[in-house]
């Protein structure tokens, strides 16, 4: 049972073994993808093995920062009090130009309506407390 | 192959009082209707051996299936509670099957309750569930828990040209069935102006095309058939198939997010059970919004991939039409109590296939389905039931 106090307050990721880099990255300004050196695939969610063939030999390169939109959402009605003051706020499903795809927002300032199916967008990394930086995005 | 196919009769159903209901624990709601479930199947407590439940929201306990049989007083020696979000229920019929026929329990109590109206806040009843989104990947950016499915619907319309008047037929239909279901807890007429005009959620989901938020308890018991017919039972309902299917536990790789897990579970559920869609007398489909009801009629072969929103503006879900879906309001207008909201599904479609479902019986019901889903279309399990002269 989740409590008032845990509900007011906004979720923020918690680095672990899989996902530190990551997120070490996007402080930096950059969107670290896992590249697989045996079956070449190229993962957004960061795991401490492919997903596709199983091997340990992933290496982090950064992406180009280039997507388009494959869905999205414009959300009015908050997920409980700690969204409460964005709305109404766009989350994206933004398939990167390198092919994973990922969830993200447009960023604070852009008008939601503008968003469209398919249209171009631009990473910007938005620090938003004591050591986290999300991936958002722009239209390009 | 093996299969389960005929072997396990639901010889007993129970519901709570769903709705609002004040003071009532999700224990009680759950107890309330496993003790409706033992009477109708003309058991008592000490019969059970088995207890299968879903966890509750507004409930602390981790292991609720264990505290439910504390609270009906009895201890079991198989049971569990199963975690898989919306498809939790169907999954339960499946496992206490197959738990049955392998000789783990003799009778099974599958019973789930949740107030998540009275319980909680409509804010914490909201967060809890988004809780199940990804705390690295997902939640920091606020994503609602109708918002995968939103997202999923969204792409949908277009690709497929579904309209948001087609999404609001689905809520429209669904409040015609409540308003025949006794206890229901939305029962006034509504129009697809009324949909399309009521709050904007979340993009393309009006408040109207969303479920709602409720309390209630629902419960079953399981038997062998050979067990079924040694106590007499003469209304009992078989599990024919069961199917389910996990495709991703991250919307962002989902591999289509238009085509679902529901086209897979369905079609082990099929070939389990020897039938198609096109045998179906009546369904329960999983409607957390109106969108998942089309994408989820296009998976399960009611019609062609892209048809959902034509399928349903033309009369197709509801009487006289293809398959009367979600005959008892669904999730949309009958009630929505979390986790046991996709039981109530079962309680409708068993209902008709006993042929007591009144003035909104389906004529001649014999094969039923009830699909869920949860979790932004990760988890999907499908369940076909048939009366005896299908068995």
């Amino acid at each position: 049972m989740i409590t008032p106090e845990q509900a007011a307050a906004k979720p923020l990721p918690m680095p672990d073994a899989d996902t530190a880099e990551f997120w070490a990255g996007l402080a930096r300004g950059e969107l670290l993808l896992q590249h697989c050196l045996s079956c070449s695939a190229i993962h957004y969610y960061q795991q401490g093995m492919c997903r596709i063939c199983g091997s340990s030999h992933l290496e982090h390169r950064a992406a180009s920062g280039r997507g388009t939109v494959h869905s999205f959402s414009v959300v009015h009605r908050a997920p409980g009090p700690a969204f409460k003051d964005e709305t109404p706020y766009a989350v994206l499903l933004v398939e990167l130009e390198e092919g994973p795809r990922m969830i993200s927002r447009l960023v604070a300032g852009a008008d939601p309506s503008v968003v469209d199916f398919d249209m171009t967008v631009q990473l910007v990394c938005v620090p938003v407390d004591e050591g986290v930086t999300l991936p958002c995005f722009r239209p390009a | 192959m093996s299969t389960l196919r005929g072997k396990t009769a639901i010889i007993g159903c129970g519901l709570s009082p769903v709705g609002r209901v004040p003071g009532r624990s999700p224990l009680w709601l759950a107890a309330d209707a496993a003790n409706t479930a033992l009477e109708d199947a003309g058991l008592t407590k000490s019969d059970l051996d088995g207890v299968l439940s879903a966890g509750a929201f507004a409930s602390p306990f981790h292991r609720f299936s264990v505290a439910l049989s504390e609270y009906l007083g009895i201890q079991p020696t198989f049971s569990n509670t199963l975690q898989v979000s919306g498809a939790t229920a169907a999954t339960a019929f499946g496992i206490g099957a197959a738990a049955i026929a392998g000789g783990l329990a003799r009778y099974v109590l599958v019973a789930a309750g949740d107030s998540l109206l009275t319980g909680l806040t409509p804010d914490l009843a909201l967060r809890s569930m988004s809780e199940s989104r990804d705390q690295q990947y997902e939640m920091p950016f606020g994503i609602p828990v109708a918002n995968t499915f939103a997202m999923t619907a969204h792409r949908h319309m277009r690709d497929y040209g579904t309209t948001p008047e087609q999404l609001a037929q689905v809520a429209v239909v669904h409040r015609e069935h409540a308003a025949r279901t006794p206890g229901a807890q939305m029962t006034a007429p509504i129009t697809i102006d009324d949909v399309l005009s009521s709050k904007m959620v979340t993009t393309p989901y009006h408040k109207l095309d969303c479920s709602l938020i409720s309390d209630g308890g629902a419960a079953f018991i399981l038997a062998s058939a050979e067990d079924a017919a040694s106590l007499g039972i003469e209304n009992a309902v078989y599990l024919l198939g069961a199917g389910e299917a996990y495709t991703h536990e991250h919307i962002f790789l989902m591999p289509s997010i238009t085509s679902t897990g529901a086209a897979l579970s369905s079609a082990k559920a099929y070939a389990m059970a020897g039938c198609t869609a096109s045998d179906i007398d009546v369904a329960g489909v999983y409607d957390c919004f109106t969108g998942t009801v089309i994408m989820a009629l296009e998976d399960l072969g009611f019609c062609a991939k892209g048809d959902g929103g034509p399928f349903v503006a033309d009369g197709h879900i509801t009487y006289g039409g293809t398959v009367p879906v979600n005959t008892h309001g669904g999730l949309l207008s009958f009630a929505h109590a979390g986790l046991p909201g996709s039981l109530f599904h079962f309680h409708e479609v068993i209902a008709q296939l006993r042929g007591a479902c009144g003035d909104r019986q389906v004529p001649d019901a014999e094969l039923g389905l009830v699909h869920c889903l949860g979790a932004g279309w990760a988890a999907n399990a499908t369940v076909i039931l048939g009366t005896e002269a299908t068995r």
